[in-house]
C-alpha cells in the first residue's frame, strides 16, 4: 500500500539499501561457511598433532614388540598388532568375496523388483545396526550357540557381517563408474554375461573397488566394540599369541587400548594407551594413503587410463 | 588348429551357458546372504532380547521407565541409560548436524574444485580413525579441559556430546553435500537469475529443496550417535544415574552394555536386560531406517 505513495528516489534508496543488506548477509554467510569448513580440516590436523604428540614419546621396538603385561609397567602390544592384522586378513577373506559377488548381482544382473529391493533394504539395515549389537549377535552365535569361545574367528565373522553393507557398496559404486559402452561392446562381440563382467568390467573397476575395500580395512582395523566379546580381551602367554590357530582368544589393538583403560592394573595404562592410539592412527592414516595408491596404480595397470 | 566343428561350438556353447547359470546362482546366493543375515540378527536378538519379560516376567513398562538399575534386586529399570543416550545423542545432533550441513553446503556450493579435492581425503580419515581414538582424545584432552573451566570432574553428557559431535560430521557433511548436488542447476540459475544473492539462493531455494536429503543426513547422524559405545565410555563418566545436568556423569546404553556383559553370567537377569538394552537398540535403529525410507518417499 505505502509502496505506492513513496517517491521515486525513496524507492531506490530503499532498494538500494536492500541491495547493501542483501550483499553484506551473502558476505557473512561466506565467511562462516568458509570457517566451517577450514575449522574441520584444523580439527583433524590437530587429532593428528596432537596423537603423535602424546604417543611419539611411547613407542619404541620394544613396545611394538613386547607382549603385554598382566600387572607390572612395561607392557609392549606386539601380540595386539598381530591379532588386529590377523582379524582384518581373516574378515577380509569372508567378506570381501560375498559383498563383491553381492555387489556384481545387484548392478549387473538383478532387474528392479522384490528381491533387489528386499536385498538393498537389508544392506541398509545392517549398515545403522551398532557395531556393539553386532558384537551381542557375535556372542550369542559363536561363543554360546557354536561354543568357540572367545576367537579370532568369531571376532572375524561378526566383522564380516558387520562390514559387509559398505564393502556392497563399495562394489556397486565401482561397477557403476564403468561406462556401459564398455559392456556393449563386449556383448556385442558375443561374450556371455559372465565373461563381459570378468573380462571387461571387473578390470575397468578394479581400481577404485582396490581403494574401497582398503579404505573398509582401515575402519575394520580399529573397531573395537564389535570385538570385545567376540575375540576378547586377552592374549595367549609366551609363543601361544602368535599361533596361527582362529580358535583363540585374539585382543586386537583397539581392543586393547580400551581394556587397558577401563579393567587393567598395570600402571602405565596412560603410556600404554598413548602409544597404541598413535599406532592406530598411523595405520588408518597409511590404509588411507595407501588406499589412493594402489586405486590409482591398478587403474593405470588395468585400464590404461590415469 | 582343426577348424571348429558344429558339434565343438555346440558343446563351447553349452559350456558357456552352463557357467552363466553356475555365477548367476552363486551372485545370487550372496545377495540372499545379505538377507539371511540381517533376519538371523534380528531372530536371535529378539529371543535373547525378550527373555527378560518371558523368563524373569520383568514387566516391559517397568524396564522401560524404572530409573532403578539392580539386577541383583530384580530391577533392572533402564531409564537412565536410556535417558543418557538419548541427551548425548540430542546433543551431538544440535551441535554437529547444523555444523555438519554448513561444511556440505560449502563442499557443494562454495568450494572451488581444488578445496573439494584436498577435503573428500580429510572427510574419510575422520571416519577412519577408530573410535578408541576419539575417545582417547575425549579423555586425555577434553575431560581435563571441562575439568579446568567448570569444576566438574570432567567426565559426563557435555564431555560425550562434544565428542559424538565430533563423530557424526563426515556422515552429515557426506550426505547433505550429496543432497544439495542433488537440486537440479535449474533451480540455481532461475534464483540467480532473479537477482537473489548466493546465500538467498541457498537459504530460500536450495536448502528448502534438498530438505529431504538433509533429513536423511541428519537421522543417519542420528543412528551414528546412539549406537557409539567406545568413545563414549571413555567419557561419559559410567555412573547410572539420571543426569542432572550437562555437566553430570551419566551411562548411555551401549557403555552400559559393554561395561557390563564381561561380568554377566549367561542366562542371569542382568545379561537378559543387557539384552534387551541391545534389542532397544537393534529396534532404534530399524526405526531410524524407516524414517529414512519415508523421508525419501514423500520426495518422490
Amino acid at each position: 500500500m505505502s509502496e505506492a505513495t513513496l517517491s521515486l528516489e525513496a524507492v531506490r534508496a530503499r532498494s538500494a539499501r536492500g541491495v547493501r543488506a542483501r550483499r553484506a548477509a551473502d558476505r557473512l554467510a561466506t565467511g562462516l561457511l568458509w570457517t566451517a569448513a577450514i575449522s574441520v580440516v584444523l580439527l583433524l590436523a590437530f587429532f593428528v598433532g596432537y596423537i603423535f604428540y602424546l604417543g611419539v614419546g611411547a613407542i619404541s621396538w620394544q613396545f611394538l614388540t613386547a607382549p603385554p603385561s598382566e600387572v607390572s609397567a612395561g607392557g609392549g602390544i606386539g601380540p595386539e598388532i598381530y591379532n588386529s592384522f590377523y582379524i582384518l586378513i581373516l574378515t577380509l577373506i569372508f567378506t570381501a568375496p560375498i559383498a563383491i559377488s553381492a555387489g556384481i548381482y545387484l548392478q549387473e544382473y538383478a532387474k528392479p523388483g522384490a528381491f533387489r529391493s528386499l536385498v538393498q533394504f537389508s544392506a541398509e539395515s545392517l549398515a545403522t545396526v551398532p557395531s556393539i549389537v553386532m558384537g551381542l549377535f557375535g556372542l550369542l552365535v559363536f561363543v554360546y550357540y557354536f561354543g568357540w569361545h572367545f576367537s579370532a574367528l568369531g571376532g572375524a565373522l561378526t566383522l564380516t557381517i558387520l562390514n559387509l553393507p559398505a564393502l556392497m557398496r563399495v562394489s556397486q559404486e565401482a561397477l557403476a563408474s564403468v561406462p556401459s559402452t564398455l559392456r556393449e561392446a563386449s556383448m556385442a562381440l558375443g561374450a556371455t554375461k559372465w565373461t563381459t563382467i570378468t573380462r571387461a568390467v571387473l578390470p575397468s573397476a578394479v581400481g577404485p573397488l582396490t581403494t574401497g575395500i582398503v579404505l573398509i580395512a582401515g575402519r575394520i582395523f580399529g573397531e573395537t566394540a564389535a570385538l570385545i566379546y567376540t575375540a576378547g580381551v586377552s592374549v595367549a602367554a609366551g609363543k601361544g599369541a602368535y599361533d596361527l590357530s582362529p580358535f583363540r582368544p585374539a585382543e586386537t589393538l583397539a581392543v586393547h587400548v580400551w581394556y587397558t583403560h577401563a579393567e587393567s592394573v598395570v600402571p602405565d595404562v596412560a603410556r600404554i594407551g598413548n602409544g597404541s592410539a598413535l599406532v592406530l592412527l598411523a595405520m588408518v592414516l597409511l590404509f588411507n594413503v595407501g588406499a589412493r595408491i594402489v586405486g590409482r596404480f591398478l587403474t593405470i595397470r588395468f585400464t590404461g587410463k590415469a | 588348429m582343426a577348424l571348429a566343428s558344429p558339434g565343438r561350438l555346440h558343446a563351447a556353447a553349452v559350456r558357456a551357458h552352463r557357467t552363466e547359470f553356475v555365477a548367476r546362482t552363486l551372485l545370487r546366493a550372496a545377495s540372499a546372504f545379505v538377507v539371511f543375515a540381517i533376519v538371523a540378527l534380528i531372530v536371535y536378538l529378539a529371543s535373547e532380547g525378550t527373555k527378560l519379560f518371558t523368563h524373569d516376567h520383568v514387566s516391559p513398562l517397568l524396564f522401560l521407565f524404572s530409573p532403578t538399575f539392580n539386577p541383583d534386586a530384580n530391577a533392572p529399570g533402564s531409564l537412565v541409560f536410556i535417558v543418557g543416550s538419548l541427551a548425548i545423542t540430542l546433543f551431538a545432533i544440535l551441535v554437529g548436524g547444523p555444523f555438519g550441513i554448513a561444511v556440505g553446503v560449502f563442499l557443494s556450493e562454495l568450494a572451488p574444485r581444488g578445496v573439494v579435492a584436498a577435503m573428500k581425503p580429510a572427510i574419510e580419515v575422520l571416519v577412519g580413525i577408530p573410535s578408541v581414538v576419539y575417545g582417547w582424545i575425549g579423555l586425555t584432552l577434553l575431560v581435563p579441559l571441562i575439568r579446568t573451566v567448570t569444576g566438574s570432574n570432567g567426565f559426563g553428557l557435555l564431555a560425550a556430546g562434544v565428542v559424538l559431535s565430533v563423530m557424526i560430521l563426515p556422515t552429515v557433511i557426506t550426505l547433505s553435500e550429496d543432497a544439495l548436488r542433488a537440486v537440479p542447476g535449474s533451480l540455481r540459475e532461475g534464483s540467480l537469475a532473479m537477482g537473489a544473492t548466493r546465500w538467498q539462493t541457498i537459504w530460500n531455494v536450495l536448502l528448502p529443496a534438498a530438505g529431504s536429503g538433509l533429513t536423511v543426513a541428519l537421522i543417519l547422524g542420528i543412528a551414528r550417535a546412539i549406537g557409539e559405545t567406545m568413545a563414549v565410555q571413555l567419557v561419559i563418566g559410567n555412573a547410572a544415574v539420571l543426569p542432572s545436568g550437562l555437566l553430570s556423569p551419566a551411562a548411555a546404553l551401549p557403555t552400559e552394555i559393554v561395561m557390563d556383559m564381561s561380568g554377566a553370567q549367561q542366562g542371569s537377569l542382568l545379561s537378559h536386560a543387557l539384552f534387551s538394552m541391545a534389542l532397544l537398540l537393534l529396534l532404534i535403529a530399524m526405526a531410524l531406517i524407516l524414517a529414512v525410507r519415508f523421508a525419501l518417499r514423500k520426495r518422490m
